[in-house]
């Protein structure tokens, strides 16, 4: 299967230092995302540490006897998810054991949604309130689940979902990696389908727009890279109250010539009536 | 106002609307909505408005209170929901109701926190706790016990009956969809069912399908008893045991 993908990271319009942090492993298929927190440039420590664990325990040779088993991985699970569920394990101690090490770095996490394409085969493996999406002929669905206590308050039917999205609560966490020394993952794994749209964002755009926001966008702008970029102006445009990071993944057959032409022409009108609304 | 309809089988029994008072369900006659049947307890379950929301709870059930296929002690109500006590179901329309507005405060005022945080697991306990002290004790799904399961009546698939487990289930010709359609001129990828928080929705593909003989012009989350057709094959959506 085909793979066309493209992320921007981008630090809002009110805060003044970008802990998000993502990378793009387009050979292995590898998309890793992450969002700090943590006083000071610790934020920014953690979500570096938790990229920078994943990508480097899933690009690794493969062997059998380095595969760290932190629990019982249902035998079901391909390889990959299981490694990407180990890598994300590993990430959990890699800032723990930091911040254990150095006073100054008490206190920080990180969110972590990771995805891994292996043909078909789709692995996510998920702590914290990052989130993932698959667009799916026209239908957006969240992958994961939001590890946030306005989350998990709305699952109890605490909340309605419309006083969750005002609460003042959003950003308390009831999971983020670098908290515990132990921490339960949530694993998934999805068979992908051609013209399947994925993406990875974090909060930062969840919270500034809907989600028939991000599958409009989606829909009509179908390079990867520039549809990431115009989410993250959404973003902006609606406040930027956050850092926002997007990954946008499409799968199967990749638009080109002609059509690609024709789109870039709409886009430039599209930029042009919005610089103007904003003056 | 919002009404409550008590149906055995496809039949109405006794319908009455929801206003200040508690709506009382239970096979003792003085309830509001007298359910006859050895299954169902003398006070089994009551529907009532807590702070402008539509709330079913379960009184100590012996068998329990389903909303849709989940059992709970206690869970808000939507439009199209059905309230399941032994056989008999009460369907819920609240198609006359406000949705409840910005402008209903909660009480308690939290600190604002801009910062992300993550709170240990004594300070989450706490928290949830504070929050189920607020005047509302927390829905509890006591677990999924029942199957969501797609039965074919007619038409062409691999298999007669599928039960959908995953939370993304594809119907069409491809030899990955979940439930495959065999013959000629069929989409890889008809239809969608998603599982989402609350329920599982059927959506279109490349086909759009239709739910009790109307097409879906949106994701339609699906009741006990749907039938869902899509390219020439009928389903049976239930929930089974």
């Amino acid at each position: 299967m085909q793979i066309a993908s493209g992320g921007v990271t981008n630090v809002g319009r009110v805060r003044t230092n970008n802990e998000d942090c993502f990378q793009i492993v387009a050979p292995l298929g590898l998309f890793v995302l992450s969002d700090g927190m943590g006083g000071e440039a610790h934020g920014e420590v953690a979500s570096a540490l938790a990229v920078e664990t994943v990508v480097k325990y899933c690009s690794g040779p493969e062997d059998a006897e380095a595969t760290m088993i932190f629990s019982d991985t249902p035998a079901a699970w391909t390889e990959k998810t299981k490694r990407l569920t180990n890598a994300v394990h590993l990430a959990n101690k890699s800032i723990f054991d930091s911040a254990q090490n150095h006073q100054e770095q008490r206190g920080m996490g990180a969110t972590i949604t990771a995805a891994w394409i292996d043909g078909p085969k789709l692995s996510v493996a998920h702590v914290g309130d990052s989130r993932a999406y698959l667009l799916r002929s026209g239908n957006l669905q969240q992958l994961t689940s939001d590890h946030s206590l306005v989350a998990e308050q709305v699952r109890r039917g605490i909340l309605t979902q419309a006083e969750a999205e005002r609460s003042e609560m959003q950003s308390v966490l009831l999971r983020a990696l670098g908290a515990h020394a132990e921490i339960e993952v949530d694993t998934e794994e999805h068979t992908l389908f051609d013209r399947d749209v994925l993406v990875l964002c974090s909060d930062g755009l969840t919270r500034m727009i809907t989600e028939p926001e991000i599958a409009g966008t989606l829909q009509a702008e179908l390079d990867p890279a520039k549809a990431a970029e115009r989410l993250v102006e959404l973003a902006n445009e609606q406040g930027g109250a956050d850092n926002v990071t997007v990954i946008v993944i499409r799968l199967g057959e990749q638009p080109k010539g002609w059509f690609s032409w024709l789109r870039r022409g709409t886009r430039k009108e599209a930029e042009s009536n919005g610089a103007a609304g904003g003056k | 106002m919002a009404k409550l309809s008590l149906m055995f089988e496809k039949r109405l029994v006794k319908q009455v609307p929801v206003g200040g008072r508690p709506v009382g369900i239970g096979r003792s006659p003085d309830n509001d909505l007298p359910v006859d049947n050895l299954a169902v307890s003398n006070y089994h379950a009551r529907v009532y408005f807590d702070s402008g929301r539509l709330v079913v709870e379960d009184l100590d059930s012996l068998n329990g209170t389903f909303v849709n296929d989940l059992r709970v002690e206690r869970a808000t109500l939507h439009d199209g929901d059905s309230i399941w006590v032994g056989k008999h179901h009460i369907k819920v329309d609240a198609s006359g109701e406000a949705s409840i507005g910005p402008d209903v405060e909660r009480k308690a005022s939290a600190p604002r926190i801009n910062e992300t945080m993550v709170l240990d697991t004594k300070q989450r306990r706490d928290m949830l706790q504070q929050a189920a002290a607020m005047g509302e004790r927390s829905q509890f799904a006591v677990g999924r016990l029942k199957m969501p399961t797609l039965i074919v009546f007619s038409g062409k698939t691999d298999q007669k009956e599928y039960v959908v487990t995953s939370k993304l289930t594809v119907i069409g010709k491809s030899k990955m969809a979940t439930v495959r359609l065999n013959g000629w001129f069929k989409p890889q990828l008809a239809a969608q069912i998603n599982q989402k928080e609350d329920g599982y929705y059927l959506g279109a593909g490349d086909k759009v399908p239709s739910v009790n003989g109307k097409r879906i012009s949106a994701p339609v989350r699906l009741s006990h008893g749907d039938i869902v057709e899509i390219c020439g094959v009928r389903m049976n959506f239930v929930f089974r045991d």
